[in-house]
C-alpha cells in the first residue's frame, strides 16, 4: 500500500481563535534507500520464507502448548481420550438405541467411533485455530512473527494431540467395532494393509483444517462475533457429514442434490475412505479422494492468500 | 536539533541525512474500540437503539495527532510526558504492532521494544516461556540454547523456573518478560519504562546488560518518568502531550520545561501549566518529510 494517502492538515487548532503563531513545518528532504516501512506486509513468497524460518516457534509452541493443555483437571490428558469416548457412548445411546439410525449399517459401533473420533479432530482443529489470534493478543502484541504461525501451530498442536485418541480410537473399532447389533448384519472386521489408508486422509485432513483455520482466523480477527457463527456451523456440518447415520438415509430424504452436496463433503469424504478401509475391507470411490484433495489444497491456497493479505491488521487493539 | 524558531526554513530543504535510522512520517493514531456504552454518545435515532440493544458499539479514542520527526543513528532519544499522554501509543506504532491511522512509519529495520507490559503464555512454565519467546523473536534453537542461561541469570527466576507462570507475582512475570526481551541485540532499541522495574537486586543487575544493548543498538529510544535518566542517558527529548509532539530538541532545556508544566499541573494552576505548555510548543522546531523522487520507502522488513 505505497499510494497511502497523506495525512492532510496538521491539527493546530488551539484553544478557539487564537492565530497560530508557530512557523510553518521545516521541510526535510530524505533519501529513502536503504529504509524499510515499519510494520509492512511482506509479499507472498517472502512471507512463507518467514514462516519458515519460523518453524522452530511454531513446532515448540504446538508442542509446549500440547503437554499444558488440560491441566487444571485431576484427570489431565486422559480427557483427551475421554472425551470423545463419551461423546460416542452418548450418540450411540441416542441416535443408536432411540433412534434406530443404525439400522441398515452393519458394525454401526465402528462406523459410530469412527465419525465421532475423526471429526471431533476436524472441528477441534478449526475451532481452536480460528481464535488463535485472539486469544493469543499477548504474544501476538510482544513479539515479530508471522501471524499465520498461530493457526498453523494451534492445527499442529491438534495433530500432536490426536495421536493417542487416534490409537485409541484404533483400538475401539478393532475390538468393539463389529458387535452385532439388532437389526444389522454384523460383518466381522480384520486388519489389513487398507487400514494404512488412514495415513494420507489424515494429510489431507490436517491441510483442509489449517485451510479453514487460516480463513476463519482472518475473520474473527476482523469481525470478533463470527465466532459464534462457527459452532453453529459445524454442529450443521455433522449432520451434512453422516457421523451417525447412512449416506441412504441422507438420500432418501433429499434426493439427487442432497447426494451431490455430501459427496462433495469433505469431512465425508474423510469417513467414508476410512470407514470403507477399516470396516469393510474395501476402497472407497475414487471420487471421495479426488474432493477430498481438491478441498485440502485448495483451502490451503485460499486461507493463506486470505490470512497474509490482512496481516498488517491482526495487532490492533481490541 | 535547533531550537531557534526566528529562522526561515519553510522552503530551504534540508541536506538530505546519510545516516537516517527512523522516519516517522505524519504518523497518527486513532484507536477504535468495543464500548458498550457507546449508544450515550450516539445522535441517529435507530442507530442509537440498536446500539443500546446490542450493548455495543465503536468509541473512536484519538491517541496521537499527526507528527513527523527523524532520529539518525547514534542518538539516544528519550521520550516523556504524562501519563495517558500517547507515549505508548507512538511506542507500539515504532514497532510496527498498530499501522498509523494515517502517515507511516519507515526505519533501517524494524525496532525492538524492550518493555514488560507483555505477559507470556499463562499455562507454560518460566523455562518453556524462555524458549517460546526466543523462538518467537526469531531465534534459532541454538541460539535459544546460548541464550538461556544469560535470561536466566537476569531474571533471577532460578528456583520458579519450572512452574507455570500463572503462579508467578505480577513483578517476577515482568522480570522475566524484561529478561527474554534482551536475549536480542536490536539496531534499533525501544526500552520501555524497563528501568523502573523489579526491585534494587533487578535494577543492578540489568543495567549492565542494557548498558550491552544499548552499546552496540544503532539508536536507542528510552520511555521514561525518570528526569534524571533521561538527562543522562539521552541527546534528544521528545516531549508528547495530550497526543501532541510539544517538544523535541536539547534534553537539558525540555526536562525544564516538562518539570515546570507538571508541577504548575499538580498544584492546579491550570494558566500557568497552559502557559508553560503554549511557549514549549511555540519553540518547536517541528519538520515534514518529503522523499526524494519515488524513494518512498514501501519495502518491508
Amino acid at each position: 500500500m505505497a499510494g497511502r494517502k497523506q495525512a492532510p492538515a496538521r491539527h493546530d487548532t488551539d484553544a478557539g481563535a487564537s492565530p497560530d503563531l508557530r512557523p510553518a513545518p521545516r521541510r526535510v528532504d530524505l533519501h529513502g534507500d536503504g529504509l524499510i516501512r515499519v510494520g509492512a506486509r511482506p509479499n507472498l513468497w517472502q512471507y512463507l520464507k518467514q514462516i519458515w524460518a519460523f518453524r522452530h516457534f511454531v513446532i515448540y509452541d504446538s508442542h509446549a502448548r500440547v503437554a499444558t493443555s488440560n491441566t487444571s483437571d485431576s484427570l489431565g490428558r486422559l480427557w483427551m481420550i475421554m472425551n470423545p469416548v463419551l461423546l460416542g457412548f452418548a450418540f450411540f445411546l441416542v441416535f443408536g438405541l432411540l433412534l434406530q439410525t443404525s439400522r441398515g449399517i452393519s458394525n454401526f459401533i465402528g462406523y459410530l467411533i469412527i465419525g465421532v473420533f475423526m471429526f471431533r479432530f476436524a472441528t477441534q482443529a478449526i475451532g481452536n485455530g480460528s481464535q488463535s489470534i485472539t486469544k493469543n493478543q499477548n504474544v501476538v502484541h510482544a513479539f515479530n512473527f508471522p501471524r499465520a504461525c498461530l493457526p498453523l501451530a494451534t492445527n499442529l498442536r491438534e495433530l500432536f494431540a490426536q495421536i493417542p485418541t487416534l490409537l485409541v480410537m484404533t483400538v475401539l473399532v478393532y475390538t468393539l467395532g463389529d458387535l452385532p447389533l439388532p437389526g444389522s448384519e454384523p460383518d466381522p472386521i480384520d486388519l489389513s494393509w487398507r487400514w494404512l489408508a488412514i495415513f494420507p486422509v489424515l494429510v489431507l485432513m490436517v491441510m483442509m483444517t489449517t485451510g479453514f483455520s487460516l480463513l476463519l482466523a482472518r475473520a474473527v480477527a476482523t469481525f470478533d462475533d463470527v465466532k459464534h457463527l462457527i459452532s453453529f456451523g459445524t454442529r450443521i456440518w455433522m449432520y451434512a457429514s453422516c457421523v451417525f447415520f447412512s449416506s441412504e438415509r441422507w438420500e432418501r430424504i433429499g434426493g439427487d442434490t442432497a447426494l451431490l452436496i455430501l459427496h462433495l463433503n469433505p469431512m465425508y469424504c474423510v469417513l467414508d475412505i476410512v470407514r470403507q478401509a477399516w470396516l469393510y475391507d474395501a476402497w472407497a470411490d475414487p471420487m471421495r479422494w479426488y474432493v477430498l484433495g481438491g478441498w485440502a489444497f485448495g483451502l490451503c491456497l485460499i486461507g493463506m492468500l486470505a490470512f497474509w493479505q490482512a496481516e498488517e491488521t491482526y495487532g490492533r487493539e481490541r | 536539533m535547533s531550537l531557534d524558531v526566528g529562522q526561515e526554513q519553510t522552503d530551504s530543504a534540508d541536506t538530505v541525512p546519510e545516516d537516517l535510522a527512523v522516519v516517522v512520517d505524519d504518523a497518527s493514531m486513532t484507536y477504535r474500540i468495543r464500548s458498550s456504552s457507546e449508544h450515550l454518545r450516539d445522535d441517529g435515532r435507530w442507530s442509537r437503539r440498536f446500539k443500546r440493544v446490542t450493548g455495543s458499539g465503536w468509541a473512536r479514542v484519538h491517541a496521537l495527532d499527526s507528527l513527523s520527526f527523524v532520529v539518525r543513528r547514534g542518538e539516544s532519544v528519550g521520550v516523556i510526558g504524562t501519563n495517558g499522554s500517547g507515549k505508548s501509543t507512538l511506542m507500539k506504532l515504532l514497532t510496527g504492532k498498530l499501522r498509523p491511522t494515517t502517515g507511516e512509519v519507515f526505519a533501517t529495520s524494524t525496532p525492538v521494544m524492550l518493555g514488560v507490559n507483555a505477559a507470556l503464555v499463562k499455562d507454560l512454565s518460566g523455562q518453556e516461556n524462555i524458549r517460546l519467546g526466543c523462538l518467537a523473536m526469531g531465534l534459532t534453537p541454538a541460539e535459544t540454547a546460548r541464550k538461556f542461561e544469560m535470561i536466566v541469570e537476569l531474571s533471577g527466576l532460578r528456583d520458579a523456573l519450572h512452574l507455570p507462570l500463572k503462579s508467578y507475582s505480577s513483578g517476577m512475570a515482568s522480570r522475566l518478560q524484561f529478561a527474554i526481551a534482551t536475549a536480542v541485540d536490536p539496531d534499533i532499541l525501544i526500552i520501555d519504562e524497563a528501568l523502573n522495574t523489579g526491585d534494587a537486586q533487578f535494577r543492578s543487575r540489568t543495567k549492565k546488560r542494557l548498558d550491552e544493548v544499548r552499546e552496540q543498538a544503532g539508536c536507542v529510544f528510552l520511555v521514561s518518568h525518570s528526569l534524571g535518566t533521561i538527562q543522562q542517558m539521552c541527546t534528544r527529548v521528545l516531549w508528547i502531550e495530550q497526543g501532541r509532539l510539544l517538544a523535541d530538541g536539547d534534553p537539558e532545556w525540555v526536562t525544564e520545561q516538562y518539570q515546570e508544566y507538571t508541577e504548575h499541573k499538580a498544584s492546579g494552576r491550570r494558566r500557568s501549566s497552559e502557559i508553560a505548555y503554549q511557549r514549549t510548543r511555540m519553540h518547536l522546531d517541528s519538520v515534514s518529510v518529503s522523499w526524494a523522487d519515488g524513494t518512498r520507502p514501501t519495502r518491508a522488513g
